[in-house]
This record gives C-alpha cells, structure tokens and sequence, in this order.
C-alpha cells in the first residue's frame, strides 16, 4: 500500500472506529439469528429479536432462534474475537505480520488439552477449557523457543516453528484418536475443524469471559506492544518491563486461544485475516487493532459461521472450512507480498 | 475502509482534556459494555417451548439404559441413522416418519421424508420445526453433542444400537411396542429367525470356508474381533481369517492379508457405497480365493445396517460360501 | 549521572569487557573506540541495563542501576541504535512518538498528551525530518531511518544518551549534523552522552574523552589529544597512522597510511607535516 497516509490515533477515532464496527457486529448478529437451516419469517424473527412479545413465531420457531440460533451466533461471535485477538497479539509480540495461533500451532496445542480432557476427564466439562489453555501455552512456548533467533522471530523462522510445532501436535491428535473408539473418531475429525454446534452454556460463559478478561489484558498492554513490535531491545531501552509484558500478553493470547479451541474446536485463520484487514485500514497502533479486531474478528466468524451452516442445508461444513477457504489464498497473497511494505 | 479512515480527518491534536487515567478507564468500560451487551440476550433466550401434552405418558429405558419419558400414542418420528429408519418401516410405523437424516435411503418411500441432516450433525433447527414426539439415535457420539439441546426442548430421545442379529430382532419387539404395532413387529422378527435359523441349521455340518472380509480396498481394511460382521459369517458357514484381531474394524498389513490366503473375499460393495470397494486389494490378488474366483460381491446395505434386511445378507453370504448347500 | 566502575562482563562464554570504568557527566560526550569485538557495544548496552555486568555495578543519579524501575531508566537514559528493523506500517511521527513511553502518567492505554505532541514535533524538526511525518519507516532510506532513530531519542527527554555507531549510514552532510546535534543538546541542557563509533575523527572533533579499547580492556582514557596518539593507535588497530591537527578546529586528525615502503619514523607526541 505505497502512499497510503496513517497519523498519530487518538482516542476519539479508536471510539469512532470501534463503534462503527460494532454496528457492524449488530447488523451481522441480527441477519445471522434469521438465516439457518430451518426458514424463519423474516419480519417475525427480526420482531422476536428486538425483544416485541406480540410476533408471528410459533413456540418452535422461539425456541429455533433462542435456545439454538442465538446461542450459537453468541458463541461464534465469542470465537471470533478470542482468536482475532490473540491474533494481533502474536503479530506484535513476534514482530510478525504471519503469526497466528493456528498457524503456530497454539490452536493444536489447545487441542490435544481439550481431547485429552475428554478422554482422561470426560466426565468433568470444566477439565476441558482448563486443559486446553495448558496445551496452548504449552505450544506458544515451543513456538517462541524455537523461532526466536538473533534478530527476533524473521518470517521464515516463525514459519518453520509453526510447521514444527503444528505437526508434532497434529502426531499426537492422531495418537490420541487411536485410544478412541471408532465412533468418536468422525465426530472429532468434524470438531477439529471448527465446530460451533456443540454449545453448553458453560462453555458459552466461559468463552465470554475469557474474551473479557483476555481483550482487556491485551489492551492494558496495547501501548507497551506498540514498542515490542519494533523490537524488544528497543522496547527495553524505552522503558517497557520486556518480560513482564512478554508473559501477561502470551498468558492472554493462550487464555483466549484456549478457551475458543475447547468451545469450538481450532477454527483457523481467523487470527491473521482480521487483525491485518484492521491494519491495513487504520494504522497499526495496538490501542486501535487489539479492540478493533476484536468486534471485526466477531463479525468474521459469524459470517463464516452462518455459511457453514446454510450453504448445504440441513448439513453442515466445518466453520474451520470456510475460514480457510477466505483465509488461505490471503496468507499466500500476503506471503508474496512480503508482508512488509504494506 | 481507507475513506472511512481519512474522513475521520486525522489530526495530530488528541481530543479530550481528560488525564490518562480517566481515558483508562473509559476504554476498558467501553469493551466491559460491549461484553454485557452480548451476554444480554443469554440471559433472556430460555423459552417455554414444549409445553407438557395433556395426554397420558408413560416411562421407558431404553437400549442405552436411559429413562425416556413418551406420549402414549407416537404420531411423529425423527430417525437418525439409515437403520433405525428401516427397522420404523419394516414394524409398519413408516407413515408416522416424519424426519430422516440424508443417507436414509431405504425403502424408497423413505426418500420423500425431510432431510435432517447427517449421523453425526444432525441440525437440531429442523428437527425442532418438525415437531417430533421422539427422536431415534443410534451412535454414542450424538449423545454427547445435541440431545442436551433436544432435552432442553422436551423432545423425547430414544438411543437403540443395534450390534448384532439377535439385538435387530429385541430392536425390532422394542420399537413395535414403542410405535404400537406389537403383532407387525413380532411376525416379521418370526419370518427374520425363521430364515436365519434355516441358514444356521444349513451350515452346521459344513466345514467352515475361511474368508477375508474387505472393507475397503486401499487402505486396506478388514473387520475384526469386535465387529458383528465376524459372527454373521461365522452363522454363515465361514470363518474370518481376521476373527482374533482386536478393534471393530482394523486397518490390516498387506504382509499379514498375503499371508492370510484366504479360500474366499467378500466385497461389500453397491449399495450407498457405489463403485467403492469393488476390486480385491493388490496384496490379495495372489491368494487362493482370487486365483480360483471365489471373490463375491455383496450389497453394503444388507451387511452394514443392523436392519431386517442383514437376514437378507446372511442369506447371501451363506450362499456364496456354501452353494451346494442351498439349491 | 552514570557510572560504570570496574565492570567485567561475560558473554556467549568469553570475557566481553574486562575491567572498564566509565564517568559520564553533564555537558560532556564521550566517544568509545576500538576495532571490532572490542566490547564497545557491550559496554553500552550494559549502561543501560540492557546486559549485566558479572562483576563490578553501573551506577545511576548515585544508586545502583538494578533498583529502578525500567520506566525510570528510559526517562533518563536513551539509546540510538542501528536502525530498526520494522515490518508493519509505521509512520515516523508514530515511531518518534514512541519515545514519549517512559514519561507517560499512565502507560497502559493511555495516549500521548498534547506535550508528548509538541516534543516529538520538535525532534523531527531538529532531526531535519519535516515533511516525514506520515511516510511510513520502511519507506525511508537507510541513513533517514537513522535519524529517526535519533529524534525518538530526542523526544525522550533524557539527560544521557547512549550512541553506537550513529554514523553508520549517514551521509558526510548528515554525519556531521547528528553530532553536531548531540554536541549541541549536551551543551544547551547539560545533557551527556556516550557514543560508539568507528569513525576516530568525529569523535576526535566532537568529544570531550576518548576511551580506546581493545579485547575488552580499556586501552587509554582521556582527551582526543592525549588517547588519539599515532603509537596508541597502531597499538589497537595495528595500523600506521598519521595524526596532524585539524586545520580549522584544530582537532587531532588521523589519517591512515597505506603505502608501506615510505613511512616515516613516528616521533613522539605526533608532527605537523606541511
């Protein structure tokens, strides 16, 4: 993007940016609880939603929109934004427009927390949130160890790590699938690839707070990021606390990564596509990305979510699908761009 | 998005005179709002849906040793997986089906049933507009996902899981008893162990012909020491080469399927697999069974669904292994 | 303000800097030189904090550098390193602005005051980067990037900066500027600082001391006139040299020789040849 003019933010237009998206998040919230496998009327559905009692829904269609549409977009709208988060995080904490948490394989490493909670603790639906924020930091820890060189984490080294950590972890979901008995097998091949069918309000609430709680450190930390992405001997000798930073945003980002995998299964992409649309149109100063991907990355997610559950009606695709689909030939694009003179 | 950017006139003034720590706290109230605002409609969605019917219910347990609460009369049928929708066929509760998943293919009459989706996804929005007395499940994986939901609507969730020809025909008492068609359902499990009765008493004396059962042809697959198939063909008049090996369906070694040789191959096949899985696998090809043509083909339906119809597949494997025997 | 006193350091398993004291004091400069793997850059990284000494304590505003917090040190020292290496869009004005971080009231979230504004405005004008604003760094040349470096320093506000090799891609015209610049802020503010350098006759001009080293110990330490000497400096480089005075500043000025047949016999204290 040569000649494109970006000034200092400032808080009005982080709020203006963020509101405008967040009317967005509206608009996509509300055209997702209407759309489905099952057709809802329209104009009664959107009634129902702006919480009128007298519409034209039958208690079936109630009971379709709010105990499983509603919930469901609720939850893909959490997804999104732990992972667009996270997202931005790694980019700046790895001084890397390329890094993601599926792509590092931190969403693996959230994966065989989650599928070994299942099979060591099946019985116990806390377990698996839990485990899975330890594979997480489990695998962003590899990752970092292994891509940190001389000059910080170079594209190529991070790429490598990735691929490194992703398939050891991808080994160790397969061995885990052959302790499984056969049926369970095809349902986490599904799961694996995103799949938001499976809400509980647990884990609903758990994916909102960790979103909360993750977005809020993340963005408490936004300033001192801006520094670390220019380097982290730099940050230092500007006077940013380099470990400390370095530790509570890598715990948000396995925080939030954690708690969408165990939600949600790894839904891919989503992390790199969001965060670097944000920048490209609004700068890359962390006090606006973090928050602003964070409601755009909501949006995505139930965008993808809705087409993965009405193109081929009444079956499903895996949401992971379609945020591939949009996010792979992006990554090359970027890739090829050199990601940096954006 | 640019526009939208440069409208907001960048200046290199910040805005308000606050001091830093008010603007702090302006933003992470800001996102604490957007939190609870999307947490709001949570708190509002548990909707009174189902409520009780005012006819008499009564309590069941079924195969899965769940208690399941059921309206006296069932006029509305979901079934979950392509056998159960034959065995609601075959006691004669068809017409009552009101909702198939999309492999439910037999009998034909099945195929004007609404779709709701597959096995293992079923979309729990159809099922719900269907308005289903009861839901027949067969695997344990659906367990976990979506009946919580259907509970959460009061739709009664029925789990039967058939694994081997005697469970079809208590599968078969037990839904006839469900559906109220006791005296369809009986005949037709008489006919059933009639036939397979006269299929075991044809085979006694004959000496078992050992048999390599391919599931599929690369990667190799065979059936194991789990699998009901192993027992059907024992009843059959044969013996699976692969009878002791652990797990349902194995993934088996070319080396151990060369040394196996193997007097005949079944290849289930046709069916809803179509043309998969119609040639023998290359590490067979040598054996004895493929050298003197006795590889049969068999249609994957009659074998693979715990249905009526796997009678029908007994008869046919007991055929092909034994053809004196059955003129 | 800083002060190393008898500092060894240890790094990747070899004795980086043996030994070295160091005095830094308002309105002076100091200019670190030596061939390469000398120790400087570690010696100036140890100032800061950003490597700790093995033996021996840097010593800041009296107490030792480890009880303060990293904020507090970034407003009273700041450093000009080699140019950032920057893979996202930033422009030069975000990137100056950078350097308002340590003096913020509140360095969470909160944005840079009207002062941080006027501050960072002032640096890019001394750094003679107007009309830069808003082009992103990677888009600048490498001696421009530089001195961005510089003016984020600038904006800091700090009392000490810490330089190494400033110089590196600048033009002769900039060259001259950056310390010039430096030399002019230590004199207005009574600011100090210490700068790296290969270049021995911009240090000769622009410094108050020299300190030469090499394999990590301290060589000789004093004025330009006392350490640039010719026999000091084929001790260290192991180059012939030709140290004459500056004929407008009157600063010693080294000149290498490199024709080996003809060169003359050093005599003490060094000649005017003319």
């Amino acid at each position: 993007m040569v000649g494109t003019r970006h000034s200092s933010t400032n808080l009005r237009r982080t709020l203006f940016v963020c509101a405008g998206l967040f009317l967005l998040f509206v608009l996509a919230f509300l055209i997702s609880s209407i759309l489905g496998a099952q057709r809802l009327s329209f104009d009664g559905a959107l009634c129902a939603l702006t919480g009128k009692s007298n519409c034209s829904l039958s208690a079936e269609e109630r009971a379709i929109l709010f105990d499983i549409r509603v919930p469901r977009v609720l939850l893909a709208g959490a997804v999104g934004t732990c992972l667009a988060a996270a997202g931005a995080a790694y980019q700046a904490l790895l001084r890397n427009p390329l890094a993601e948490p599926y792509l590092l394989g931190v969403s693996n490493g959230a994966a065989v927390g989650t599928m070994a909670a299942l099979v060591f603790f099946g019985a116990h639906e806390w377990s698996r949130p839990v485990m899975a924020f330890a594979g997480a930091i489990v695998a962003t820890f590899l990752v970092y160890r292994l891509a940190r060189g001389r000059a910080g984490a170079t594209p190529e080294r991070l790429i490598l790590a990735g691929v490194i950590v992703t398939t050891f972890l991808s080994s160790a979901i397969v061995f885990i699938t052959t302790v499984m008995d056969a049926t369970r097998i095809r349902s986490f091949t599904f799961w694996l690839l995103g799949d938001l069918s499976g809400t509980t309000s647990n884990l609903l609430a758990v994916a909102f707070a960790a979103a909360a709680v993750g977005v809020i450190a993340l963005v408490m930390n936004a300033r001192a990021l801006n520094l670390m992405m220019l380097g982290e001997r730099d940050a230092f000798d500007l006077g940013v606390e380099v470990s400390r930073v370095r530790l509570i945003v890598f715990a948000a980002a396995s925080l939030l990564v954690g708690a969408s995998v165990a939600a949600s299964g790894s839904v891919g992409y989503v992390g790199l596509v969001v965060p670097h649309l944000v920048r490209l149109s609004f700068g890359s100063d962390n006090r606006l990305v973090i928050p602003a991907a964070a409601i755009a990355g909501a949006t995505f997610v139930i965008v993808a979510d809705t087409l993965a559950r009405t193109v081929i009606a009444p079956r499903e695709l895996p949401v992971g699908a379609i945020t591939a689909l949009i996010g792979a030939p992006l990554f090359v694009y970027l890739l090829r761009r050199g990601a940096s003179s954006v | 998005m640019r526009a939208l950017a440069s409208a907001v006139n960048p200046s290199l003034r910040p805005s308000p005179k606050g001091r830093g720590r008010k603007r702090r706290l302006a933003g992470a109230l800001q996102i604490l709002v957007c939190a609870l605002l999307l947490a709001l409609p949570l708190a509002c969605s548990r909707t009174e849906t189902k409520q009780t019917s005012n006819s008499p219910t009564h309590e069941v347990t079924d195969e899965a040793g769940r208690r399941v609460t059921l309206p006296a009369k069932i006029d509305r049928i979901v079934s979950l997986a392509p056998n159960l929708t034959e065995i609601v066929y075959a006691v004669g509760a068809g017409d009552r089906l009101v909702g198939r998943t999309s492999y439910c293919d037999y009998p034909p009459q099945a195929k004007a049933v609404t779709e709701v989706g597959d096995t293992l996804h079923p979309s729990v929005e159809r099922i719900i507009a269907l308005k289903p007395q009861l839901v027949l499940v067969s695997t344990a994986s659906q367990l976990e996902n979506f009946t919580r939901q259907l509970d959460e609507q009061k739709i009664a969730v029925y789990v039967t899981n058939p694994q081997s020809l005697d469970q079809v025909f208590a599968s078969i008492e037990n839904l006839g008893q469900l559906f109220g068609t006791s005296e369809v359902a009986a005949k037709l499990v008489g006919d059933l162990r009639r036939r397979a009765s006269a299929v075991d008493h044809a085979t006694a004396t004959l000496k078992p012909v050992r048999v390599f059962y391919q599931v599929s042809d690369q990667p190799l697959y065979t059936i194991g020491h789990d699998a009901y198939l192993t027992d059907l063909i024992k009843r059959a008049g044969g013996i699976s080469v692969t009878a002791d090996v652990p797990t349902a369906f194995p993934r088996f070694s070319d080396e151990a399927a060369l040394a196996s040789k193997p007097d005949a191959i079944i290849l289930p096949t046709g069916g809803s697999m179509g043309n998969a899985n119609s040639t023998v696998a290359p590490a067979l090809k040598t054996s004895p069974a493929a050298v003197n043509g006795h590889v049969y083909k068999i249609n994957d339906d009659l074998v693979s669904r715990p249905a009526p119809r796997l009678v029908d597949g007994l008869e046919q494997l007991a055929r092909a292994l034994h053809p004196e025997a059955f003129k | 303000m800083l002060e190393a006193r008898n500092i060894t350091i240890n790094y990747d398993s070899r004795i980086a800097v043996k030994d070295v004291s160091l005095r830094v004091r308002p309105a002076k400069v100091i200019s670190i030189i030596g061939p390469n793997g000398a120790g400087k850059s570690t010696l100036l990284r140890a100032l800061n904090g950003n490597v700790r000494p093995t033996v021996g304590e840097v010593i800041l505003d009296e107490q030792p550098l480890q009880t303060y917090a990293r904020r507090v040190v970034g407003q009273r020292v700041a450093v000009v390193a080699q140019e950032a290496d920057v893979r996202f869009p930033v422009t030069v004005f975000e990137f100056v602005l950078g350097g308002r971080y340590a003096s913020a009231n509140v360095t969470a979230w909160g944005w840079e005051s009207d002062r941080d504004i006027e501050l960072a405005q002032n640096a890019i004008a001394e750094t003679q980067l107007i009309g830069f604003e808003s082009r992103l760094l990677n888009e600048l040349s490498g001696g421009e990037r530089q001195r961005a470096v510089l003016a984020r320093a600038l904006a800091t506000e700090a009392k000490i900066f810490l330089l190494d090799e400033p110089t590196a891609n600048l033009d002769l015209a900039h060259q001259a500027t950056m310390l010039r610049l430096i030399r002019s802020r230590c004199d207005t503010t009574d600011s100090a600082a210490v700068v790296v350098t290969h270049d021995v006759n911009l240090a000769a001009e622009f410094s108050n001391e020299v300190m030469l080293m090499k394999d990590g110990r301290t060589v000789a330490y004093g004025s330009p006139a006392e350490v640039l000497s010719e026999q000091l400096l084929k001790k260290v480089f192991d180059l012939h040299v030709l140290v004459d005075a500056h004929p407008v500043s009157g600063a010693p000025r080294i000149t290498p020789v490199h024709e080996m047949k003809s060169v003359p016999p050093a005599s003490a204290g060094g000649s005017i040849d003319q």
